[in-house]
């Protein structure tokens, strides 16, 4: 029992990276429209410019972080601004395939700037140490992550839910035309929500600099988890993006500990099945 | 008369291309071969049927396997490639009737799962796939019809007239089926699912039978490559090498008989090109995706015809 | 999808048009090469005062430059052209200048093999040496014969290469320079033999072949010694894994007084970082890390070693490590490396280096670039390299060398760890010797 609630809990800490790469891709989907294969790669971005500003520079930990977002921000508005919104008309394959062309830019475009090896940059000392949980020891930072993931969810919520500016992309996500006649600025709105996308997205990319590996690459790697996650809560829902998030992570946890063999096979066999059998998601209307 | 013309004239090129092409040219060819028959069938879904499929390198897989356990249990040519024809078409037409259910980003979220699942399959069941390792050994077999004929395939331009020949047949055959009233009707409900409902047609039939053939031509082409590299691995099923007959398509021009053909010879000598003089070659490749997403959308072929790329 | 198209003739005639350009340009790159050669011949121009008949030696190499695991091609890169700019700098190999082509094989079998092609039929390479991933490996392996090219595997370190394909298939062309699978799990189940305390073994490995005959051996050698052993937990990582938290708390809930790991490159340091985070070095007696003295992983470390935080529990090995042996011929090699590239060299940069020399030994003794020439000149070639003294045995052309194991620790004399306590045990004592009995791969 002590094994499987630990097991969990470091299932857990592994899930928030997940949630926070899951909810601008359901976000950006929900209320845009694209689905952005590029989501991981801004998520690869965002570790790398922790990396520079905290591993290389030495910029303080917390103010790394911050002007990595930025940076990823600044990013995100040339995607939509200047690539995205003319195709927004088209077929959702054109979208996915434009995408895609920049995931072979960004991960090029990193390894000219940073190199083809892996970084992976002191860890701040504050972060240091273990709690003992069930007896065992358990990183500080991993709660720490929980903690972010977490608030991540309040807050993306409370947004949403309770200010006007979340009234606003809710209304437009159900009705473009209404919302554009009682006066909202669709273009501009999309391109908010697309940059808090792509800073979610860094976020997560940020947060895991000092345990995880920095590298051209993790970014394709990790949108394929992305996918399943948001195919499994529904596209577009955030609610959902939280919970698969937290079904994919303790999932793959667990699958190490019980069943090892075929722990990648079964996670896609579940992102099937849910597509065949609720293709809305488990938490679709 | 002129198109028939240039065509005779392409395949005598085509022919006499042993000739004058070195041997990396001939394994080169040989390979431009193969994605077409790839990337055609990925467009009888795509362009002729408007459905992206991320899954095509599954059933690429199931049929380069499926030659490749042939092949090692029982030499003959013609036995392996057909045999690794039939059981894709068998895949595809069991995930097809699962997968039809649905389009748009779901069917393309279907088909990316389906084939990571067969990915998974060929990395993990290592009694039958050799794991990571793949098959190793597998023999370029003779080409053998017992009693009436048996040429050696050893030599590279052999097996290149082989794959010639496989490649003519499946693109006769392909224009035969987009021209037959079958390839109309699966215009017909790209271009509107309710109109087609209306007057009767089955879609969903229309899109299993589509699925199902672009299955055997990814089959095809993944059956003609374990005689040509003596060894399938698994990462000929993964998303990423999905991904190849998209791009292709796309370079080429999805709205074109031609479009999948033009852009397999264009996307496999440039990529064969860029590596040559620069390790960067994966950005190239995404600008001219981006190039083409956001100002030529018809491919190619499409800058050549009096079309022009808006649709 | 809307917006009703119909394939007009015209666009087939321009279709027709394009590739037949395609197919030309295909043609025309040839023929500028006279003679309507099928191939390029292995002698470009003919010199009558060079031995070898050429004026420059073609060496094509591949190992992998891209993903996290990019260090490994880098290293392999400097260390051939180390070797190749001393060898040019003396007048080349009997008067014939060297010349490298790299490119990236990327970790897939099927990119590995289309660069053997193109080095070999196109580009006109003499020699091949690298490949990184054993799958990649067993991929070129197979293709060498019809290609008349050796190839030196520099890394790819699967028993099958040599005991399957040479051994057992008879395909010469392949020869590996880099200790093989077994150096590592055998050369552990020997040190951990003789610590009588660690009885309950766990491990994390790679989730592919190397991970699976690591495990295989390591468990099969030491149950020979020490039937009271153990083997409590095993977790599987495949590629790109990005978080070893769960696979090493998976195994942390068995117990196991002792863990061997596979993860290798930015995987490895990943890997180590993540169980200091989880406590792992205050619950166990020692970790073995196979690669983990490699270089890359020894700088990913470097200030956790010299903090002490693995209590001297960590152990490792490489297939050959820069403070052994303490030889002129070694110690030459890594202050020239150090000097050229501000770098120690890790293992795959050593083999390839020393698969140049070798080429050269070769060369000079048979005096011929003839493919069937050098292979026999290759067998049973004995050539003192910074590894030490290397024997190619003539069975499954496996080069026989000895690379000892030992704790990972900070030493005034290096700016990045090295291992210290080396326990050294005769290379016959851990090679798997012919006739080769296949492993049996229980998982």
């Amino acid at each position: 029992m002590e094994t499987l609630v630990f097991q969990g809990l470091v299932g857990l800490s592994v899930s928030m990276y997940l949630w926070l790469l899951a909810a601008g891709l359901t976000i950006v989907f929900g209320v845009l429209g694209v689905l952005n294969f590029a989501h991981g790669s801004l998520f690869m971005l965002g570790a790398y410019f922790t990396f520079t500003y905290y591993g290389l520079w030495g910029v303080n930990f917390w103010l790394a972080i911050a002007l990595s977002l930025l940076s990823v921000a600044v990013v995100g508005y040339f995607m939509e601004r200047f690539f995205l919104r003319h195709i927004y008309h088209l077929d959702h394959a054109y979208q996915l395939l434009l995408t895609f062309g920049f995931i072979l830019i960004f991960d090029d475009a990193a390894k000219m700037i940073w190199g083809g090896v892996a970084k992976i940059p002191a860890m701040p000392s504050f972060f240091e140490g273990t709690v003992s949980v069930v007896g065992r020891p358990f990183p500080f930072y991993n709660l720490f992550i929980i903690g972010t993931g977490l608030a991540v969810a309040i807050v993306v919520w409370l947004l949403f839910e309770k200010t006007w500016w979340g009234k606003m992309v809710r209304a437009s996500a159900s009705d473009r035309e209404m919302a554009s006649a009682i006066g909202v600025n669709i273009p501009t709105l999309f391109t908010g929500v697309f940059v808090f996308g792509a800073m979610l997205a860094a976020l997560g990319g940020a947060l895991g600099t000092p345990v995880r590996v920095v590298a051209p690459g993790i970014g394709a790697a990790m949108i394929i988890q992305a996918f399943i996650i948001t195919v499994i809560g529904g596209l577009g829902n955030l609610k959902g993006a939280f919970v698969g998030a937290i079904i994919v992570g303790t999932l793959s946890a667990y699958g190490i500990l019980l069943f090892p063999v075929f722990e990648l096979f079964l996670i896609f066999l579940i992102m099937a099945v849910v597509l065949m059998v609720k293709p809305q998601g488990l938490f679709g209307g | 008369m002129k198109t028939r013309l240039a065509i005779l004239i392409l395949v005598v090129l085509l022919a006499l291309l042993p000739a004058y092409a070195g041997k990396y040219a001939l394994y080169v060819a040989i390979h431009i071969l193969l994605l077409s028959i790839f990337s055609l069938g990925f467009n009888l879904l795509f362009g002729y049927t408007g459905l992206l499929s991320f899954g095509q390198a599954g059933f690429y897989a199931v049929g380069a396997y499926g030659c490749a356990k042939i092949l090692l249990a029982y030499p003959s040519l013609l036995v392996g490639i057909v045999g690794g024809v039939v059981i894709a078409g068998a895949v595809s037409l069991l995930l097809g009737f699962l997968c039809i259910r649905h389009t748009r980003i779901y069917f393309s979220m279907l088909t990316l799962s389906f084939g990571m699942m067969i990915f998974s399959l060929a990395w993990k069941w290592r009694d039958v796939t050799g794991g990571d390792d793949g098959l190793v050994g597998i023999p370029r077999a003779p080409l053998e019809i017992p009693g009436l004929f048996k040429i050696n395939m050893a030599p590279m331009e052999n097996y290149y007239y082989v794959v010639l020949a496989f490649a003519i047949l499946a693109i006769y055959l392909f224009y035969r089926i987009v021209h037959s009233p079958m390839g109309l009707t699966m215009q017909g409900i790209r271009d509107s699912e309710t109109r087609s409902v209306c007057i009767g047609i089955s879609v969903r039939k229309y899109r299993l039978l589509s699925f199902t053939i672009a299955g055997m031509y990814a089959g095809l082409a993944g059956a003609l490559l374990p005689p040509l590299e003596s060894t399938v691995t698994p990462p000929l099923a993964h998303w990423s090498h999905s991904a190849e007959p998209v791009l292709a398509t796309l370079l080429g021009g999805v709205y074109s008989f031609s479009g999948p053909i033009v852009g397999s010879v264009l996307f496999y000598l440039l990529k064969d090109i860029i590596v040559r003089f620069t390790e960067y070659w994966q950005m190239c490749l995404g600008i001219i995706v981006v190039v083409l997403v956001m100002g030529f959308r018809g491919g190619v072929v499409s800058i050549f015809s009096r079309k022009g790329g808006q649709r | 999808m809307s917006g009703s198209k119909k394939i007009s003739r015209r666009e087939l005639l321009k279709a027709a048009t394009v590739a037949g350009i395609g197919g030309m340009t295909l043609g025309l790159s040839k023929v500028g090469e006279a003679a309507s050669p099928k191939e390029k011949p292995p002698a470009q121009t003919k010199s009558t005062k060079k031995i070898l008949g050429v004026d420059v030696i073609k060496l094509g190499g591949q190992g992998v430059i891209s993903g996290a695991h990019a260090d490994y091609g880098w290293q392999i890169q400097a260390g051939a052209v180390l070797a190749i700019d001393e060898i040019n700098a003396k007048g080349g190999i009997l008067g014939s200048k060297l010349e490298l082509k790299f490119m990236d094989e990327e970790l897939k079998p099927a990119v590995a093999v289309k660069n053997a092609r193109y080095l070999a039929t196109d580009w006109g390479a003499h020699l091949l040496f690298g490949v990184d991933s054993s799958g990649s490996a067993m991929a070129v392996g197979p293709i060498l014969p019809e290609l008349d090219r050796i190839c030196m595997f520099d890394h790819a370190s699967t028993h099958r290469l040599t005991e399957e394909l040479v051994y057992g298939k008879g395909i010469k062309q392949i020869f590996r320079i880099a200790a093989p699978v077994y150096q590592e799990s055998n050369l552990a189940a020997l040190i951990f033999k003789d610590f009588p305390n660690i009885k309950r073994w766990a491990g994390i490995h790679c989730d592919y072949e190397y991970g699976y005959s690591v495990w295989a051996l390591f468990k099969d050698t030491l149950k020979k010694y020490r039937p009271d052993v153990e083997f409590v937990s095993i977790a599987w990582a495949p590629f790109w894994t990005m978080d070893f938290s769960s696979h090493i708390s998976a195994v942390m809930a068995a117990k196991p007084d002792g863990i061997i790991a596979t993860p290798w490159a930015g995987e490895g340091v990943m890997l180590l970082r993540q169980a200091l985070m989880l406590g792992v070095f205050d619950n166990i007696q020692a970790w073995f890390q196979c690669m983990g003295a490699s270089v890359d992983i020894l700088e990913g470390i470097s200030n956790e070693v010299a903090a002490g935080k693995f209590k001297d529990k960590l152990w490792a090995t490489a297939r050959y490590i820069h403070n052994y042996p303490d030889t002129p011929e070694n110690n030459k090699f890594v202050a020239s490396f150090r000097k050229r590239w501000n770098r120690f060299p890790n293992y795959s940069a050593e083999n390839a280096y020393s698969t140049i020399y070798v080429f050269k030994a070769a060369l000079e003794k048979c005096r011929s670039l003839k493919t069937s020439d050098l292979i026999k000149a290759m067998e049973g070639l004995k050539i003192m390299t910074p590894a030490g003294e290397r024997f190619f045995r003539p069975e499954d052309h496996q080069a026989i060398y000895n690379v000892p194991g030992g704790r990972v620790v900070k030493d005034p004399n290096y700016p990045i760890p090295v291992l210290g306590d080396l326990k050294v045990f005769p290379a016959q004592a851990y090679y798997r010797n012919p006739p080769f009995e296949p492993l049996a791969m229980a998982k």
